[in-house]
């Protein structure tokens, strides 16, 4: 796979959330708004990254036996120094993200990038694998930070963007808000793809067939 | 089999260099956001002084616990206000973490909450909703009843939420109660801490 492939993998067509609906606890729990989602995300991509390099740097070192452990291991590592920086250096986004930060050891998005992909590439390819996953990721957890702050508070980053007397829309805020707003932009992911799936039929239909190989890993 | 134990034995020992270095790295930032988010919260809720309360305080022991009491004064030396962190332990998820501003008459200068997880666009009105947070200002134990107005109080509850700010109002209710119990000894304590700090810099 070229670099480029990669990420358009890693990015959308196996993003954590449109294509695998992995990580769903942060994405849930965090996005009452867009910024939250933001660091979420970048909080995320650090220890995808530190991960990722560690795992492949290591690959072929560490027996198949303890392989699990040491990837935690590793993984648990940097979301602590991550937690300690963000403690440090963001105290008040600290605070908001809260237990969250921690919880990024069990993200199993990333347990299953170290498993499925950075333990057999290069440190490149685990950099630009890392890099997709965790932008996707961020992307998916702004768009629904995004889509409840919009309509849950009529604003944007934490600006009034709907005027200054939009009534808040609650349910957009509490829980079940984030499970309808993910239900329709899934929905719209769906139809994005379905489009491009027929631009490319059509595509094909003129050009050589080419086999195609994506497959989703479990985490 | 000892290549596994080899193998886990060096990544847990490397890992366990990079959290002692980051630890010894960020130990004094963390430190400092604390002190600052203190010094923030500790400006909201006393009038404006001449000292650092953040380094003028006096304890007191509650439930055989000691805790910081920090003293507002004016040029003079002259109290102006205690401020001190009361806890609510009966939100509607885990505790809530409320610094009030007691002034020494016995009446409120103002609460802030600093710790909660409490439901966002429901309960998180304790922070959000500023006519709610300033309602608690010049509040005595006498001249006010101390409850959400659903159970016979002066306290607004919100829409949805009543368990979260029935929380508070007993939490800074209790906190006064506290102050009332121990006035004497932190007027005292706070007077001699004055002299004493007044002392060592003559």
């Amino acid at each position: 796979m070229t670099k480029t492939e990669i990420f358009a993998d890693g990015f959308w067509h196996n993003n954590t959330i449109f294509a695998q609906l992995l990580g769903m606890c942060p994405l849930l729990g965090v996005t009452t708004n867009a910024e939250n989602g933001f660091w979420m995300g970048a909080a995320t991509v650090l220890v995808l990254l530190g991960s990722n390099v560690v795992v492949s740097l290591i690959r072929g070192v560490i027996p198949k036996n303890v392989r699990i452990p040491a990837y935690i291991t590793v993984i648990a590592a940097f979301v602590t120094i991550i937690g300690m920086a963000m403690d440090a250096w963001m105290h008040a986004m600290y605070l908001v993200l809260g237990l969250f930060i921690p919880l990024i050891v069990v993200n199993c998005a990333i347990l299953g990038r170290a498993e499925a992909f950075a333990s057999k590439h290069s440190v490149g390819d685990a950099v630009t694998d890392a890099l997709a996953i965790g932008l996707g990721f961020t992307f998916a957890l702004m768009l629904l930070g995004g889509v409840r702050e919009l309509f849950g508070r009529g604003q944007l980053f934490g600006f009034h963007v709907l005027g200054d007397h939009y009534p808040d829309f609650l349910m957009f805020i509490l829980p079940p808000g984030a499970f309808i707003a993910l239900g329709f932009i899934l929905a719209g992911v769906n139809v994005i793809n379905r489009r491009m799936a027929a631009r490319a039929a059509q595509r094909e239909t003129r050009a050589e067939p080419a086999g195609e190989a994506v497959g989703a890993e479990a985490g | 089999m000892a290549m596994m134990v080899i193998a886990l034995t060096v990544v847990t020992l490397v890992a366990t260099l990079l959290l002692g270095v980051t630890d010894l790295v960020t130990r004094e930032p963390i430190h400092d956001a604390r002190r600052a988010m203190l010094h923030r919260t500790l400006e909201q809720v006393l009038p404006p002084h001449a000292n650092s309360p953040m380094d003028d305080k006096v304890t007191v022991k509650r439930d055989g616990k000691p805790i910081p009491v920090y003293v507002a004064r004016d040029g003079s030396g002259h109290i102006l206000a205690f401020a001190w962190v009361v806890v609510a332990p009966d939100g509607y998820s885990g505790a809530i973490h409320i610094l009030i501003g007691v002034k020494p008459d016995g009446a409120i200068y103002a609460v802030r909450v600093t710790e909660h997880q409490e439901t966002p666009g429901l309960g998180d009105g304790i922070v959000r909703n500023k006519p709610w947070v300033h309602s608690f200002s010049g509040k005595t134990l006498e001249n006010t009843r101390w409850a959400v107005k659903k159970d016979g109080g002066d306290f607004d509850q919100f829409t949805g939420a009543t368990i979260t700010p029935r929380a508070v109002v007993k939490a800074v209710k209790k906190g006064l109660e506290f102050f009332q119990a121990h006035r004497q000894t932190l007027l005292n304590d706070a007077h001699q801490s004055a002299s004493s700090s007044r002392e060592v810099t003559q």
